[in-house]
């Protein structure tokens, strides 16, 4: 058993390796690990200056460029930029990683139930799916976060979740149909496997690829969507996300005067919704061989 | 089933889906939490104004009939009046949706035509150093946080190099003095460049993916070798045999594009401060402004399932082998 395990790492070790994208994908990713590991200690040498909501340093009047005691400057009322960086980065891997797992997760069952059993329950699967697709994401968020009027991020999580998974079911049914006319299914079904075994142990290990792609590219749409919520003020202002700390910047005309402001949490939004993306990327150059080079 | 049974079927769905989706808003905008007459009141009202007010937006009515009223009214056009400035809401709505169909579609056209002749060139090099750095840069640019690089190049555009309008659609000291057609036109395309660049290095990338992947996978199929054994020329074989069958992905995708275009229109209108829909919608729910961001999200939603409409007739006219 033990073998077992470390073979599986030494594999997904080798995948890693083997691709340029995943490899710089998990690097980035790993930098903004350590970032958010980091901020406590950060914060913690001083909360009063240092936290990122309501630290604010006494010896600072508006915003400030960098200096030794706030490595990435001020905002508009002497709050440390760095901290409000470290801060984010926690929020965006929660949230991110967290919208992903949820959303995957009902989009596999729902394509695997959907795909399998066919007829009323595949139509009326599918047409939810529709339904929610044909939704625009973006204007159905605001107006539901100016709805409940008090953000939260356990709300944005859950109506995040709630848009993401159809697209993930559409092309996990489309796989289930297609591997439910397979001899070995007809097989467990002659045999008398039940259908939640079916699912659970014949078909669900064939569409896993697919789900581990969806894992990852999920989590760049999630990170991504978060981000433009907040920088239009429909965030959660109990915290600091990365997209809000560009929202202070423009609302408070700093925007042009302040590069050291506006500069990083762009940057730092982009470049780990990169990372997710291009380790989707890697993956589906190697589970596609149709993408294999000739 | 033939393809008038089939856009029928289709015609069908759709609007079964506008009903609930409208139902769906109906229903979110019942369910607020405050009252929505407490931002159009102030404390110094007399108790009739409140009551004419209440009177004027059907509250005071059952459910079921402002549900009905609801429908009537929507097919009327009538979607009451903004909370801010009392205009009519459909006025407000044709406005700004014509301000954002100019940039979106101007932009999309483009993003669309220059990822889909790099996706070709670069499939065709498939393995070479270009095609390493296109993917790697429009990868990079298809999850750019779109805010942040709109900021940037007002920064560097607008705010340094002084090329461009800080924001807007026009500059109205020039449209009040009542300048010639040629200059109007050349006003609002020196305010459209900036959005419309963003827009387009921001989109292009997922156009030219899109074609690259489908350009490798037709260039598997046995016609492409015949082609080849043929002799024919490299160039007629990519840009004839290839690209016109790779195409058809592309056009479902460009469905879900324009669902995927109003999230940057929202985002992009508000860094630009671009009178359009999206940022209307923002601005509404901000001020809690209810008709206009019902209004504005009704119209959204029906473009997005009139586009999805038309590109599953588009697909379904292109792929003979589709069975509907």
């Amino acid at each position: 058993m033990k073998k077992k395990k470390w073979k599986l790492i030494r594999q997904i070790w080798d995948l890693i390796r083997g691709s340029t994208f995943i490899k710089l994908g998990v690097s980035i990713i790993i930098i903004f690990g350590i970032m958010a590991v980091f901020s406590p200690i950060w914060v913690n040498r001083n909360p009063e200056i240092y936290d990122p909501i309501i630290g604010v340093d006494p010896d600072v009047h508006g915003s400030e460029g960098p200096s030794l005691k706030h490595p990435l400057g001020t905002d508009y009322i002497g709050k440390d930029l760095f901290s409000q960086l470290l801060r984010g980065s926690q929020i965006a891997f929660i949230l991110g990683i967290m919208v992903s797992v949820l959303s995957t997760t009902i989009g596999t069952i729902v394509g695997l139930v959907a795909g399998y059993y066919g007829r009323i329950v595949d139509i009326i699967l599918m047409r939810l799916a529709d339904i929610i697709l044909t939704l625009p994401r973006l204007p159905l968020l605001i107006v539901i976060s100016g709805i409940f009027g008090t953000q939260s991020n356990w709300i944005i999580l859950l109506i995040l979740s709630f848009t993401f998974w159809p697209t993930i079911s559409r092309v996990i049914r489309s796989q289930t149909l297609s591997l439910r006319e397979r001899p070995f299914i007809e097989s467990a079904k002659v045999s008398g496997v039940g259908n939640r075994r079916i699912i659970l142990r014949h078909l669900a290990p064939n569409v896993l690829p697919i789900t581990f792609y969806y894992l990852t590219v999920t989590v760049t749409g999630a990170i991504l969507v978060e981000a433009g919520l907040s920088f239009l003020g429909f965030g959660d202002p109990s915290n600091m996300s990365w997209g809000m700390m560009l929202k202070w910047c423009f609302t408070t005309g700093y925007v042009f005067k302040a590069p050291y402001w506006m500069i990083p949490p762009g940057l730092c939004i982009s470049a780990l919704a990169f990372s997710f993306y291009l380790i989707g990327v890697g993956l589906e150059e190697i589970v596609n061989p149709r993408l294999k080079k000739r | 089933m033939s393809m008038e049974r089939y856009i029928l079927s289709r015609v069908i769905q759709i609007i079964i889906i506008f009903f609930i989706v409208m139902s769906i808003i109906f229903l979110l905008f019942r369910v607020i939490p405050s009252d929505p007459t407490s931002f159009l009141l102030t404390p110094s009202m007399t108790a009739e104004a409140k009551e004419a007010i209440r009177e004027q937006f059907g509250l005071n009515e059952p459910i079921i009939t402002q549900y009905y009223l609801y429908f009537k009214n929507f097919f009327h056009g009538n979607f009451g009046n903004s909370f801010y400035g009392g205009r009519s809401v459909m006025n407000i709505i044709k406005e700004r949706m014509l301000n954002s169909i100019f940039l979106v579609t101007t932009a999309v056209i483009l993003s669309y035509i220059i990822g889909i002749t790099v996706g070709k060139a670069i499939a065709w090099k498939r393995g070479s150093k270009t095609e390493k750095f296109f993917v790697g840069l429009g990868l990079w640019f298809y999850t750019m946080f779109t805010p942040w690089l709109g900021i940037l190049f007002l920064w560097i555009f607008a705010f340094k190099l002084h090329l461009f309008p800080l924001g807007g659609m026009i500059t109205s000291e020039v449209w009040i003095a009542n300048p010639s057609l040629i200059e109007k036109i050349c006003d609002l395309i020196h305010h459209l460049i900036l959005p419309l660049i963003t827009y387009v290095v921001l989109w292009f990338g997922g156009y030219m993916l899109l074609m690259r992947n489908s350009m490798l996978e037709t260039l598997r199929e046995d016609y492409i070798i015949t082609a080849r054994a043929k002799g024919l020329k490299e160039k007629d074989i990519r840009d004839k045999h290839a690209a016109r069958n790779a195409l058809l992905p592309i056009v479902t995708a460009f469905a879900i594009s324009i669902s995927f275009s109003i999230t940057g229109a929202v985002l992009i209108e508000t860094v630009f401060s671009w009178p359009g829909i999206g940022r209307t919608i923002v601005e509404a729910t901000l001020r809690q402004d209810y008709p206009l961001v019902q209004g504005a999200f009704a119209i959204i939603t029906i473009v997005v399932l009139i586009a999805n409409f038309m590109a599953d007739i588009a697909y379904a006219y292109l792929d003979p082998r589709i069975s509907y």
